[in-house]
């Protein structure tokens, strides 16, 4: 199952032999994969297969046991979420996790927490350092809402709003951050056929303007052979697959995982 | 033109950000800036002054502090009462310990005091929260206030355990002790909530105050777009505990002169500043001064009306008020839970399409 023809892509991230239990359950066992330089990275597999633990891996939400992620080249050492935040990595979640209370704007403003630097007093006295960078910032955020065409609910408090608008927020609020991977768990479920391809416009253009790679977990099948350069493919916290969509496509393995196999 | 946003066009993102977006409120804002400054000391006298208008300034201190902290950051507290006390004592040591320090300086000094001891209590909250986190502060509450009963060194060892302010003065104006004249004691308040209420709402509106809300209204998530969880928590108790402290130094100082810790910090003001939170509106700073004023004003009002309009005996009005207050509020609860300010939001957002129902 080695990947065919893939254009010489730097890798940016690497997992070797990843192994992670909760208690006596192993979540996911002994998978290694890299993700190249601006590809767009599906992980598949049915039900319960690790694909969400391992995202939870990448962003350091759960430690795994064994093995070692190499990110940018280096070995990665352990780290809380937030300092993995500012080293580049952004993700979404598959049930949205929005800040409700606050607006659009204020909601994908937080994204740019990492790369605002004013302290306390100048907060405080906001005229002058602060309200300047407020202002940069601001543009920056502007320019990501024009992208996603939700200027009109830039000031609603995104509790109020559609799922698939908060859905829409949620990956404005990833890409605020400017991040090297971003991470997408589910970007498309619970999405009608309009809203998903309005996603998967989003997803491709986001990769190519913004250049970020991504890595992307998703159930449709269609949407994941359509949009994504590389697949891997998860079963019972086991790799089965690995490869372009056309090659996992046709592994006996893999379909035998989504469609069962008959016992004798 | 209407009092609304429709119509009212930003050109830049620096209008668009500033504090009264609305212009009517702008206008609003620096008349009653002008009246408070200009007009009120004129005609204040001691009733005013110690009944009403120190109460609303002093707790409207006391409530955006533990706004910061519930409202902004939604880390629930019980321990405010304790913390008004540590800004009071901390104030009477350091007037009596540095008799020459300018009391701007002292208070300021003493919101820090209290902005550590409030870090210090707010550790627990990395680990817990919600009804925990609330028990947590509670003991600060108990604990503080039996510290400062037990331990003499606070109150410098007086015979009644009881701590009296000295009298200081700006620019020759008396503002502490029996000599200070209600305007003096008025405008030296009005400027410190001036000045610290526009600094919150720039706290609030910035990055920090974004950081606050992230982890109220969804911790993890904040923590995995790079909000680092101990600094922003502990960031909002400092804060809070800053607000609450210099609170405590005034109600202390100037508005009584005298406190004793049982009495004047108990449980009691915690529950009536958390009281003021949730009815003037959590997360809201016009709902910090409309909570005050409502728990405030409404036992006056009531027991104007009682006493001076149906003749009610005083004891009995006392206890009738108290009954009334409690189900005033949870009436006013069930109807608006989101608080005062939200019923002004909600104004707003209707005539932003007024007279067209959409």
């Amino acid at each position: 199952m080695e990947p065919e023809t893939v254009p010489q892509r730097d890798v940016l991230m690497e997992v070797r032999n990843i192994t992670l239990r909760f208690g006596g359950v192993t979540a996911i066992e002994d998978i290694s994969f890299d993700i190249l330089e601006g590809e767009v990275r599906a992980i598949i597999g049915p039900n319960g297969a690790g694909k969400s633990s391992m995202l939870n891996v990448i962003n350091g939400f759960y430690h795994p046991q064994e093995g070692e992620i190499w990110f940018r080249g280096e070995k990665r050492k352990a780290m809380k979420p937030h300092e993995i935040a500012r080293h580049g990595i952004a993700r979404t979640f598959q049930n949205i996790a929005l800040f409700r209370g606050m607006t659009t704007l204020d909601n994908i403003m937080t994204g740019r927490l990492t790369k605002m630097h004013r302290n306390m007093f100048w907060q405080a006295i906001w005229r002058g350092p602060a309200e300047r960078e407020e202002v940069e910032h601001r543009e920056v955020v502007e320019r990501i809402i024009d992208f996603l065409e939700i200027q009109h609910i830039r000031k609603t408090p995104v509790g109020r709003l559609p799922y698939g608008l908060q859905k829409r927020v949620e990956l404005g609020r990833a890409l605020a951050a400017e991040p090297k991977l971003l991470l997408l768990d589910e970007p498309m479920a619970g999405m009608n056929i309009e809203e998903k391809e309005d996603m998967c416009r989003f997803i491709l253009d986001v990769n190519d303007e913004f250049g970020a790679t991504i890595a992307l977990i998703e159930h449709d099948m269609g949407v994941v052979m359509d949009i994504s350069d590389r697949v891997v493919v998860l079963d019972y916290g086991r790799k089965i697959g690995d490869g372009t969509p056309d090659v996992v496509r046709n592994d006996q393995t893999v379909i035998d995982a989504y469609l069962g196999v008959a016992h004798e | 033109m209407l009092y609304r946003e429709t119509g009212d066009f930003k050109v830049s993102y620096r209008d668009d950000q500033q504090t009264f977006p609305i212009i009517q409120d702008r206008w609003l804002f620096w008349g009653m800036l002008a009246v408070a400054f200009l007009v009120i000391p004129f005609i204040i006298d001691d009733y005013w002054e110690k009944s009403i208008v120190l109460p609303f300034l002093v707790f409207s201190l006391a409530a955006i502090g533990l706004n910061i902290l519930t409202g902004y950051c939604g880390l629930l507290s019980l321990g405010t009462g304790g913390f008004m006390a540590v800004g009071a004592y901390a104030s009477y040591k350091l007037m009596t310990a540095f008799p020459e320090l300018n009391i701007v300086i002292v208070i300021l000094l003493s919101g820090g005091v209290t902005a550590a001891v409030g870090m210090f209590f707010g550790l627990p909250s990395l680990r817990i929260k919600g009804f925990y986190l609330a028990v947590a502060t509670l003991a600060a509450q108990f604990f503080l206030v039996w510290l400062f009963n037990k331990v003499p060194w606070f109150y410098n060892y007086s015979a009644t355990g009881q701590i009296t302010a000295p009298e200081r003065s700006i620019f020759g104006f008396a503002v502490t002790g029996p000599e200070a004249t209600p305007a003096a004691t008025y405008l030296f308040c009005l400027a410190f909530v001036t000045v610290l209420a526009l600094v919150a709402k720039n706290l609030i509106r910035g990055r920090i105050g974004r950081s606050w809300m992230s982890i109220r209204d969804m911790d993890i998530a904040a923590e995995i777009i790079g909000v680092p969880p101990m600094r922003t928590k502990l960031s909002a108790f400092a804060v809070s505990s800053f607000y609450i402290g210099i609170a405590g130094a005034l109600y202390f100082t100037v508005w009584f002169g005298a406190a004793e810790p049982t009495e004047a910090f108990g449980i009691n003001q915690s529950f009536l500043v958390l009281f003021m939170v949730i009815i003037g509106g959590l997360g809201s700073m016009l709902g910090s001064f409309l909570g005050a004023a409502f728990m405030v004003l409404l036992p006056i009002v009531l027991k104007n009306i009682m006493v001076g309009g149906f003749d009610v005996l005083p004891v009995l009005a006392k206890h009738v008020e108290i009954t009334l207050v409690g189900s005033l509020i949870i009436f006013f609860l069930i109807v608006e839970p989101h608080g005062l300010a939200r019923l002004w939001s909600i104004a707003k957002e209707k005539m932003r399409l007024w007279p067209f129902p959409h």
